[in-house]
């Protein structure tokens, strides 16, 4: 193996972190704020990639631009995922976090049968577009434009999360809201309406996961799957509630899993995110970055 | 497992009418799985027989889990391990070496056993979504591995010789019923196993730390060592429930018996059923294995997803119209019998 | 003790016993024979399911009406032999599921009363739909599956007209052979195959082959299916550099392989491909631009409708369904209910037996099929051995066939960035 190709490795897996990151962030955003796993998460950025997919369709706009449109589109959706199911399931005290994991893999199911039933499980991607296909090359090392973009992006949700989280009042309204569900509604704080705009949040940053992705990603009903579980690992490793946690722990991830595809037989790569994880844990039970 | 620690504590408050209502739980649980056993002749087709099969095999695999998930409250969404454990275990003796895959069975449910054990080690340190993280990545360890093993036949899997019926190979061309006694006669033992349970030292502990782990362990309970008890007990049962499912199937393949979606069907009979209970796995996989089975049967040949559309919205429909588990429904006191 | 082949027999006997009653009396009332399919018609494959859903309805088109083509059971309207009988499909969804596809066979063949069944696909759900078949009595076409353990398990009642993957990887090295032969410098090849069976299965050949004949594997990739990336894995290929890149890819590692490689900048010199991704319209309409030059093995090829007129029309009836060309799996599966229905013809009965005594007589010539195949005529395994593949080349936005010489329109490009 030549430094370059390791370079080359580590650049991509570096790339590939940040968007691991994006699809995690809005994950554990949603957990620190509410004790929820949202199994039907890879849904969520399915459903983005499709928007993404049937606005360039309809407008033949570019994905890029799209962006803001499916991010408004997904924190509608996920504002309307909380509002119609999952406040449903966390009536009962008893045993709450199962019934969540249930109703919301029963909207991941609903998704993926919605999805094959409009959009046929045939697979997609949008093609023509300004960043499809092009590679910037510095010093023998490769690096796609729009994974670039992707990043870029992804850093920027970061630091736009980092501002939002400390100087607005929705923001401070959330950690409140994550610190102690009981006492905000003694100030004043609409628990509802605090868990409604986070559930929108969380997907609307998934969404502008998705609409990224979809500039250089194939689209079909499953194509969720993979991510997700590389999301609540992640999630997970950066300890649940985190939003800086899931930055570390997306670029770990990512790097991770391409030192191990390069170094072990590559069928065996996500065994190096998983024993990462396992090792993490067993040391620090409560993920990198988590509170317990 | 020694009888002493099946008995009941002199300390708790046995009195006559808590025995009673044990026995007559015990008969109505007589009762039940007499009509059960009476099934098959009503049920004379073999695709109903089929689901019959697959609905009291879950029925015990959730409950199974629910011993570990539901009354010791570690939510594992990795059981897959077990369930692929025994189902290759058995399979690599039959058909490598020709061992009845009643021994095969043993042995898979004692591997599997053991390494709850020694995975439960350094993982019930792990709380809440953490275990349950740990527990599917563990799982997933274990399925890549099996892939990429090739003297368990890799990814393409081990499948079982054709064989005359038989109940010592567990082997029957066309015949189901068979099938059904085996997988109603587990889901009896492990039925009976979690009756005892709960009424056992083992059982109080694990209340105990379900409700609140801090305070069951400052009161001096073994809260680490009845997870353990709870997780052995529970591999041991899915390893057996894998184990039948590879005699039933005669074909089995990492994808078929390891996979993310086995942990959850394990787990999802017993939340929509009742998590904790003795009955709510049973009642959840009544209700889930033939919903799956038939809106694919009759609806999912079309291609156009909209099985998956009424699947899906059906579980979402149950989970947030009864979030505390359908046994609910037959309760007279909507507590349960958790009292503290 | 009984040996398999007595109890298999035995079994087979009774149920032709048991279900002569049956399936005469819903015959003779309803001048119908039905026809169970197992696709996955839900889950990562669906696409595969609603495809061979359209192929297969052609061939119904085909058989049940009166078509001027020469093709097995397509001149009349419904079966001769059954006085104008139609054909009637069942379609179930097996999800690649071993378990759901053995379910769902069993469902077809005692609720739905089918008289044969085709799928399925995925070898592994192959494997126990046709376990069930055979212990049924009722005759299975393995239209697209292509592991070849199949085949060697005594089955009467399995029958696959197709090539499997041995033959498969045999033309792909014969191809290999010949342009050394004339003169082009192959030395090395890299593998490049998914985790599941079919990588599996497929690698497996092409290891044995590459050393039987003297070419050096320099690097051999299992990946995982499905994988968000494969930027470490299209790395090491680029690395090692072979003159010939051989992948087994499904539709979604293929898109994303073919990406990948023109993200790192790496042109494999020459991509000889085991078709399923690579026979995948999607593939081409996303990153076809890549991909000019590539050579995949086939079952199948569009332009052999310059020289027989029924693959033009049958084609084009496919398109209209589908609106795509007939490809590698869907050209499979739409002859294997043509060749089904001929064999239902002559039986001239919708029992399982004998149906199944009818297609083991099976003697068609190639030139009656849409096939580049020497003729349809099953082994003792119920195997075609005479299914040899072509391969075709991805040329200027269309597939040519470039091999084997006695079918080929013209010949291939090499290496393939050559132009």
């Amino acid at each position: 193996m030549t430094l370059q190709a390791l370079l080359q490795v580590l650049a991509s897996g570096l790339l590939m972190g940040l968007i691991y990151a994006l699809i995690a962030v809005g994950l554990s955003l949603i957990f620190g704020l509410m004790d929820v796993v949202n199994f039907a998460h890879g849904e969520f950025l399915m459903t983005a990639m499709y928007a993404a997919f049937g606005l360039w369709l309809l407008t033949t706009l570019d994905p890029i631009l799209l962006a803001p449109l499916v991010t408004a589109f997904l924190f509608a959706f996920g504002a309307l995922a909380y509002m119609g199911v999952v406040r449903h399931a966390m009536r009962v005290d008893a045993n709450v976090g199962m019934v969540q994991i249930f109703a919301t893999f029963g909207l991941a199911i609903l998704i993926q049968g919605v999805a094959q039933y409009f959009f046929t499980p045939d697979y997609r991607s949008i093609t023509g577009t300004w960043l499809g296909g092009r590679t910037v090359e510095f010093a023998g090392i490769f690096l796609p434009l729009p994974q670039i973009v992707g990043g870029l992006v992804s850093v920027a949700a970061f630091g736009g999360l980092y501002l939002l989280m400390s100087r607005t009042d929705f923001g401070k309204a959330l950690e409140a809201t994550r610190e102690d569900q009981g006492a905000v509604a003694l100030v004043g704080i609409d628990r509802n309406r605090v868990f409604t705009l986070g559930w929108g949040l969380g997907a609307a940053l998934v969404g502008l996961a998705g609409a990224v992705m979809a500039t250089f990603y194939y689209i079909h009903p499953q194509v969720g799957g993979p991510f997700a579980l590389i999301a609540y690992v992640t999630v997970a490793l950066g300890g649940f509630g985190s939003v800086f946690g899931a930055l570390a722990a997306g670029l770990i991830v990512g790097l991770v899993e391409a030192l191990t595809a390069m170094i072990f037989p590559p069928a065996l790569k996500s065994i190096g995110v998983y024993s990462l994880y396992l090792a993490v844990v067993f040391i620090r039970p409560s993920g990198l970055f988590g509170r317990l | 497992m020694s009888d002493a620690t099946l008995v009941a504590p002199a300390a708790a408050p046995v009195t006559d009418a808590f025995a009673a209502k044990r026995r007559q739980q015990l008969f109505t649980a007589g009762l039940i799985f007499a009509a059960v056993a009476a099934l098959p002749l009503l049920v004379k087709d073999v695709y109903l027989q089929n689901v019959l099969v697959l609905t009291l095999m879950f029925a015990a695999l959730s409950q199974s889990w629910n011993i570990l998930g539901g009354y010791c409250g570690q939510i594992s969404l990795g059981h897959a391990l077990y369930f692929g454990i025994g189902a290759y275990a058995t399979s690599v003796l039959f058909v490598t070496y020709g061992v009845s895959p009643w021994f095969g069975m043993v042995v898979g449910g004692i591997l599997s056993a053991a390494l709850a054990l020694a995975l439960g080690y350094p993982c019930f340190r792990l709380k809440g979504h953490y275990f349950s993280i740990a527990t599917i990545v563990i799982a997933e360890i274990g399925l890549l591995l099996v892939h990429n093993w090739d003297f368990v036949g890799g990814a393409l899997g081990i499948q079982w010789p054709f064989s005359p019926d038989s109940w010592a190979t567990l082997q029957f061309a066309r015949n189901k019923v068979p099938y059904f006694y085996f997988a109603l006669g587990l889901f009896i033992v492990v039925w009976f196993v979690t009756f005892l349970i709960e009424d056992s030292r083992w059982g109080y502990w694990w209340r105990a730390v379900k409700d609140n782990p801090e305070a069951a362990e400052s009161l001096g309970v073994e809260v680490f060592q009845s997870k353990m008890a709870a997780a052995a007990v529970s591999a041991f049962f899915t390893a057996v429930g894998g184990a039948f499912y590879a005699a039933f199937v005669a074909y089995i393949d990492p994808e078929s018996v390891m996979t993310f979606r086995f942990s959850l069907l394990f787990a999802l009979p017993a939340v929509l059923g009742g998590i904790g209970t003795l009955w709510g796995p049973a009642l959840g996989a009544a209700i889930l294995i033939p919903l799956t089975e038939v809106t694919r049967s009759y609806m999912g040949g079309s291609g156009s997803g909209l099985d998956l559309i009424i699947y899906g919205g059906l579980i979402m429909v149950v989970a947030l119209a009864k979030p505390e588990g359908l046994l609910s429904l037959f309760r007279r006191s909507p507590q349960g019998r958790a009292q503290s | 003790m009984f040996n398999r082949r007595q109890v298999l027999l035995g079994g087979a006997a009774a149920v032709s016993l048991a279900s002569t009653g049956a399936a005469t009396r819903a015959f003779a009332q309803t001048k119908e024979i039905t026809i169970g399919v197992i696709y996955p018609m839900s889950g990562a494959s669906a696409q595969v399911g609603v495809d061979a859903r359209h192929a297969l309805e052609t061939a119904l088109e085909l058989v049940n009406n009166a078509h001027d083509l020469d093709l097995p059971a397509a001149k009349a309207a419904g079966l001769a032999g059954l006085g104008g009988a139609k054909i009637r499909l069942v379609f179930a969804d097996h999800q690649a599921d071993p378990q759901k596809g053995r379910a769902e066979a069993e469902r077809l063949i005692t609720q739905e009363k089918v008289s044969a069944i085709v799928g399925a696909f995925h070898s592994s759900v192959s494997a126990t739909v046709s376990a069930t078949t055979e212990r049924y009595g009722v005759p299975y076409i393995a239209a697209d599956s292509s592991s070849p353990s199949l085949h060697r398990r005594n089955m009467r009642f399995f029958f696959r007209p197709a090539a499997h993957d041995e033959m498969f990887s045999a033309a792909m090295f014969d191809f290999l052979d010949a342009q050394k032969k004339a003169g082009q410098k192959i030395d090395t090849v890299g593998l490049f195959f998914e985790d599941t069976i079919f990588g599996t299965d497929s690698s497996n050949v092409q290891r044995k082959l590459a050393t039987e004949r003297g070419y050096k594997v320099v690097s051999d990739i299992k990946y995982r299916a499905n994988t968000p990336s494969l930027t470490s894995e299209v790395q090491q290929i680029k690395s090692a550099n072979p003159d010939v890149l051989l992948p087994s890819s499904y539709t979604t590692d293929a898109i994303l392989l073919v990406k990948t490689m023109g993200e790192l900048g790496y042109k494999p010199r020459n991509i000889l491909a085991q078709a399923a991704g690579f026979s995948e319209k999607a593939v081409f309409d996303v990153v076809g631009d890549r991909l000019g030059g590539l050579i995949s093995r086939a079952s199948f090829s569009v332009d052999m409708a310059a020289k027989r007129k029924s693959v033009g029309v049958v084609n084009d009836l496919f398109k209209a369904r589908a609106g795509k060309d007939l490809n590698d799996n869907t050209s499979r599966q739409l002859m294997a209910l043509l060749i089904l229905a001929d064999a239902i013809d002559r039986a001239k009965s919708a029992e399982g037996p004998a149906i199944r005594d009818a297609l083991a007589a099976t003697d068609i010539p190639g030139e009656r099929t849409i096939m580049p195949w020497a003729r349809v005529k099953f082994g003792e395994d119920g195997q075609n051995p005479h299914a040899d593949p072509v391969l075709i080349q991805y040329v200027g936005g269309k597939f040519v066939t470039v091999f084997p010489s006695a079918v080929a329109v013209a010949p291939p490009q090499w290496p393939m960035n050559a132009s």
